[in-house]
């Protein structure tokens, strides 16, 4: 998943539902209700608000939470329960028959809109329709194009373009197919190009969540979506502020999710909040009701944990130290850097030791990686061989090896030999534009230098990164990523990162020779229905990408939360990597 | 009275002139940039070239650049229709265009920005005037006493701090290390929400932006007092016998007014365009945080927008100023 | 404002003694010429300093940092193999990062002032001495160009335009950066210095000695030479000394901004933007960069005011 966290630890087969009761949870108002919390960040403005547009896992976490309900939900709760898919609309975790080609859902009774109206199959069907009009619906997950049965054209893209499309060509009827709704509109059915055992995963992305169609208005949909949760959204001002209340039309009865968890009466987003402040107002307990949406600046970890990562006691209870789900790594687009050996001799000369101090040290910035999986994934990840278990590795770097690799690549590929060793051309490496990068890049260019290779940064405006480097006309050589997957499977990180129809596919590796042979193994191992059989091959494959070097690798993190010290129900929601927004509450 | 009539028009035609030559230069600066516009309204989705074509031609991005200009120009007078079908987009005039990245009209965005921008400038505007003006004429009055000094101390200070790092300091050591400030650490309340807290979270920025420009013009106010006490009329009225406070009060600072006046028009025309750094440092979604953003997210329209606006205040700023003195001084008209 | 002849007729001292002992008698010009020529020398010595200090720019100590890439202790690390501390997080020496950064500081600032110098005084120079229609174009590009906002001009344009100059191949990297910043500098600092020549100038074409000069036959290019432009000497004098700390102080602003020299090269402004995350928990290391260009301008604005009182002692006060 893109920047987002998302996380693991769950036994794949299809979770049976801890239905709860609906009944018995109404009308009591919870015992922390009331007060107002105040979440502090520094970016502008939510990326989106518009739930087909949500692909980061913090974010999917706030507005699930307080605004749009999914067919099915991850359960609120602490550790690996949290990563059970539980009922939200619909009435079970869903119904799948045709070889998993098949999945039914039926809604629940009693589910509406902020403005009372009742939410039917339609407004789900047009939800996800949102989905395919890729010129406006922007930056969201597009499992939808890639699961329904529709066909592609010839270039690859759908022929169906979406709702807004004025095209007498669009391929309406198809979607229609993929989709269909019962007549008393209660149950939606998902017809799917290929067999996917996890769809009730997939349906907990907010881009299969409900829209009116007569409030949307495309792009501008983003600024005022409409709340089928125990929230809705009252303001919402780019650079200042959104500020949500209570949405009375929403019944508890019909969300045991979230009923008796409703808690504050006011939910205030403060954006554009300098770091530095952003972290000292809380950091001082000037306002015991704030929550911070970002993690604590490196340079403001002393002042909370002490040198082994655990809180101090004064903020004992206010702060969280955790493995996120994210691997960060620097991708290498392979059609730049084609030649093995500079690839390894980039990996063998990178001074992991400076860059994680840098970072904040291996207690808060995590441990070197071997690979794109994190140990985490269980039966997806087995040791690479490479990182710590790679004798010729050297957290400080290995100049030695590394030269020699040069040496090798100046008779290999004299090409890619001659620019990265010219001063006036080099090697480009994209980074978000930060302070912190900026020191990185500076031991970056320390390391590459001792090996003779010149390297030169491309800053990009942190908002902007992605869409940047994502875009193949515009990206480096190398390119700072992360990323964690979108649910408990690897199918949700191999195929994504290193297949061309990848959702990430910043490597850009389909001219690699050794290409063919990948994508062959792991198209085929999408589909094996044999979950174990299935995890083996995504580590046997994260080796292969390793082996071939495309992506440097470089830690499995961690990541650190604050909040101030009248906020209870804190705890780090591991589905999502993210706290538990839905569980904040103001402690009397 | 002719010659004024005639110097008016004449002085709003080249207003008219040059705002359109700032308005023309702004848009064709921006539409030669290495920038693709529409490749920067799809994020990710941009992979797919049709989606930009879509977007371009949504956006007008596809016409040649003097009918993009004209679409423009006719926008801010009529408003202006984006795309076609259900994802239609209507921005009515005057029409700055759409933004895709922050999904509103650019004139939406500037309504919203500008009050906050007034605001700042006002208050920052009385307290520099109040301050500088003040501290002006005691330090003229006490020329080379220990006020002369002390005045010529803030005024050093307060030009070589850059106002970031004046902002910084105050809110480190002035909120966040005193536990019982009043102030907040940044942001905006809108006064029709809490007044109280609107002027909480308005004193540290005026303060900020006042405290580089008290001292310039602390600077100003003294020499030019200085700079009058030695001319003849001044002189004349010493020669009649009249008290020091009057000729300073009746004399000598009517005749500062006017470049006092003209100076202080200027910075604050200046300033209602944004004032960048203290709207970021603080927190402020005023025109500077606007336009800032705008460069950092390459929001064309809108960097378009607030260039074309910032300009036209100062522009329009300065011929008020010009008109206001042609009625004072006759001579001028010429 | 009379004429440094004038006076000279009056006084029987040249007007350069006179201005040197007005100098002389103000109390902070001599302390504040000193720091500035320490500061430049400091700057051009740099290299000297590194060896005498046992200091390096480019070595990163980690040894002076703990696991988590902070500086143990409550003075930025400051010893005898550090006098000013370290930079948290890598390690550089700091006082050798702030005098490598000094150097590219002042190599804006002073480019900037020379170029905004040469254009305001070339402008200038011409619309006064040509007056008529030339006057008339280029006073109406001047109110054209204050029209802008400068300061979110420099912020828009610098992205492109360092594109656009990379793109060229004539310039890559921090060059292009540098570049742009004095350029764009000096178009938007000109119209200032333009209109202050551009009335001296206006003044000093009717004067006796230009006239009587014309009325000998002197050719346009002689007289600028030769009588205008030993008068607008004591306006440029006035106007470096301002715009050499504005340019200081701005390059420092831009960078905050995250605009100009990108990493591994410093300036003054880059390590003040890095140090600014450290003001709570290390405010040593803010304050000391911090301090540093604070210093700076405020000398070089001192040393301004006392030029400016000496020169033209109309103004003093």
């Amino acid at each position: 998943m893109l920047k987002g966290k998302k996380s693991l630890k769950v036994a794949l087969a299809t979770v049976t539902a801890t239905v709860l009761a609906g009944g018995l949870l109404t009308g009591c108002a919870p015992a922390n209700a009331g007060g107002t919390i105040t979440y502090l960040t520094n970016a502008e403005s939510w990326t989106h608000a518009d739930p087909q547009r949500n692909y980061t896992g913090m974010h999917i976490a706030w507005f699930g939470s307080y605004l749009q309900r999914t067919l099915t939900a991850y359960d609120r709760a602490e550790g690996a329960a949290g990563s059970a898919v539980v009922p939200d609309l619909a009435t079970d975790t869903g119904r799948s028959s045709n070889g998993n080609k098949t999945w039914e859902f039926t809604l629940r009774d009693g589910v509406t809109f902020e403005d009372g109206s009742p939410i039917t199959c339609e407004d789900i069907k047009y939800g996800v329709s949102r989905t395919f009009a890729t010129d406006i619906i922007t930056d969201g997950p597009t499992y939808a194009i890639g699961m329904l049965d529709i066909p592609s054209a010839e270039d690859g893209s759908s022929t169906y373009k979406g709702p807004y499309s004025t095209d007498a060509a669009n391929d309406t009827a198809s979607f229609d197919k993929a989709i269909t709704c019962s007549e008393d509109s209660k149950t939606i059915t998902f017809n799917l190009k290929r067999a996917v055992g996890d769809f009730n995963y997939t349906v907990t992305y907010l881009s299969f969540s409900p829209v009116p169609k007569a409030k949307d208005d495309g792009d501008q949909y983003d600024m005022h979506p409409v709340s089928t949760g125990p929230y809705k959204i009252k303001s919402y001002k780019v650079n200042d502020s959104m500020v949500l209340v209570r949405n009375d039309k929403w019944n508890g009865s019909s969300d045991p999710l979230r009923a008796n968890r409703a808690f504050p009466d006011k939910v205030v987003v403060k954006f554009g909040q300098a770091e530095e402040v952003r972290d000292q107002i809380i950091l001082a307990d000037k306002d015991k009701t704030a929550v911070s949406l970002d993690a604590i600046l490196p340079t403001n970890l002393s002042a909370v944990f002490d040198d082994e990562g655990n809180v101090l006691e004064k903020y004992k209870g206010r702060a969280l130290n955790v493995y996120d789900p994210y691997v960060r790594y620097a991708a290498v687009n392979v059609k730049k850097l084609n030649c093995l050996p500079v690839r390894q001799a980039i990996y063998y000369a990178k001074n992991f030791d400076s860059l994680i101090t840098l970072a904040g040290g291996q207690a808060f910035n995590g441990d070197a990686a071997d690979g794109v999986i994190k140990p985490l994934m269980g039966l997806d990840y087995a040791k690479t061989g490479y990182a710590t278990d790679d004798k010729d590795w050297k957290p400080e770097g290995n100049i030695e090896k590394a030269k020699a690799l040069m040496e090798q690549a100046k008779t290999e590929c004299p090409a890619l030999y001659a620019r990265a060793t010219d001063p006036k051309q080099g090697i480009f490496y994209d980074i978000p534009d930060t302070e912190t990068n900026k020191k990185a890049s500076a031991i970056w260019i320390e390391s590459m230098e001792a090996i003779g290779v010149t390297m030169k940064f491309n800053y990009i405006e942190p908002g902007k990164y992605y869409s940047v480097v994502l875009d193949a006309t515009k990206q480096g050589d190398l390119s700072s990523g992360g990323w964690a997957p979108d649910w408990a499977n690897a199918s949700t990180v191999i195929p994504e990162l290193f297949t061309a129809e990848g959702g990430f596919p910043m490597s850009q590796n389909w001219e690699d020779p050794a290409y063919a042979e990948f994508k062959k193994r792991s198209d085929a191992n999408l589909t094996e229905p044999d979950r174990k059989k299935q995890g083996a091959e995504w580590a046997a494959l994260n080796k292969y990408a390793m082996d071939q070097m495309w992506v440097i690798p470089g830690v499995f993190s961690k990541t650190q939360e604050m909040w101030g010290s009248k906020i209870g129900g804190a705890y780090f929601w591991e589905p999502q990597g993210a706290l538990s927004f839905g569980d904040l509450n103001i402690i009397k | 009275m002719n010659g004024l009539v005639a110097y008016i028009s004449r002085r709003i035609g080249i207003t008219l002139l040059i705002l359109l030559a700032v308005s023309f230069t702004v848009y064709l600066i921006f539409a030669l940039l290495p920038y693709d516009p529409a490749s920067l309204t799809c994020g990710k989705n941009c992979n797919d070239p049709g989606i930009i074509e879509a977007n371009r031609k949504r956006l007008g991005y596809d016409k040649p650049f003097f009918e993009q200009y004209w679409v423009f120009l006719v926008g801010l007078f009529a408003g202006r229709t984006f795309g076609e079908g259900a994802a239609t987009i209507y921005c009515a005039a005057p029409s700055f265009g759409y933004s895709f990245q922050q999904h509103a009209c650019v004139t939406d965005l500037i309504f919203d920005a500008i009050p906050v921008t007034i605001a700042l400038a006002v208050g920052s505007l009385i307290l520099w005037l109040v301050v500088g003006v003040g501290l002006g004429i005691i330090a003229a009055k006490y020329r080379g006493k220990i006020w002369d000094t002390l005045s010529t101390a803030f005024v050093l200070i307060g030009t070589s701090l850059p106002t970031f790092l004046t902002g910084l300091i105050l809110i480190v050591f002035l909120v966040i290390k005193v536990d019982w400030s009043p102030f907040p650490a940044g942001g905006y309340t809108a006064p029709d929400e809490d007044i109280g807290g609107w002027f909480l979270s308005m004193v540290l920025p005026w303060v900020t932006l006042a405290f580089a420009y008290s001292a310039i013009y602390t600077r100003f106010v003294r020499s030019q007092i200085l700079e009058i006490s030695t001319e003849d009329f001044i002189r004349t009225a010493r020669a009649k016998g009249l008290s020091d406070g009057v000729i300073l009060g009746k004399h000598t600072l009517r005749a500062a007014m006017a470049p006092i006046v003209t100076m202080a028009g200027l910075d604050f025309a200046g300033l209602l365009g944004g004032a960048i750094l203290t709207e970021a440092v603080f927190n402020l979604p005023g025109m500077g945080r606007l336009s800032l953003n705008a460069v950092v997210d390459i929001d064309l329209p809108v960097i378009v927008g607030t260039t074309i606006l910032a300009a036209a205040i100062v522009v329009i700023m300065n011929m008020i100023l010009d008109i206001v003195y042609a009625f004072i001084d006759p001579r001028v008209r010429v | 404002m009379f004429s440094k002849k004038a006076e000279q007729k009056m006084s029987g001292h040249s007007p350069r003694e006179l201005a040197w002992r007005r100098f002389k008698s103000n109390k902070v010009a001599i302390p504040s010429l000193v720091v500035a020529v320490l500061a430049i020398l400091s700057v051009i010595l740099a290299p000297l300093i590194y060896s005498l200090a046992g200091i390096d720019p480019n070595a990163r100590d980690e040894d002076a940092l703990d696991s988590r890439g902070e500086v143990p202790g409550d003075w930025n690390g400051i010893s005898e193999k550090h006098p000013l501390g370290v930079i948290p997080g890598v390690g550089y020496d700091l006082l050798a990062r702030m005098l490598f950064g000094a150097r590219v500081s002042f190599l804006i600032a002073l480019s900037a002032t020379l170029f905004t110098v040469l254009l305001g005084l070339f402008m200038g120079i011409v619309g006064g001495y040509f007056r008529g229609r030339i006057d008339g174009i280029i006073g109406r590009f001047t109110d054209f160009l204050l029209a802008f906002p400068t300061f979110f001009m420099i912020i828009a344009l610098s992205a492109p335009t360092i594109e656009r100059m990379e793109k060229s191949g004539f310039i890559q990297g921090n060059e292009a950066r540098i570049l742009y910043l004095i350029m764009i500098f000096a178009i938007f600092g000109w119209p200032y210095l333009s209109r202050i020549i551009r009335s001296q100038v206006i003044s000093i074409r009717e004067r006796d000695f230009v006239l009587s000069a014309r009325a000998l036959g002197a050719s346009n290019f002689r007289i600028l030479v030769k009588e205008v432009l030993p008068n607008v000497w004591t306006p440029i004098i006035i106007y470096v000394s301002l715009a050499l700390p504005g340019y200081l102080s701005a390059e420092a602003v831009f960078s905050y901004l995250g605009i100009g020299v990108q990493p591994p090269m410093p300036t003054l402004g880059t390590i003040i933007a890095d140090s600014t995350k450290y003001m709570m928990n290390n405010s040593v290391y803010f304050f000391i960069p911090t301090l540093a260009l604070v210093l700076l301008v405020l000398t070089f604005n001192l040393l301004g005011d006392a030029l400016r009182d000496a020169l033209d002692p109309k103004s003093e006060t």
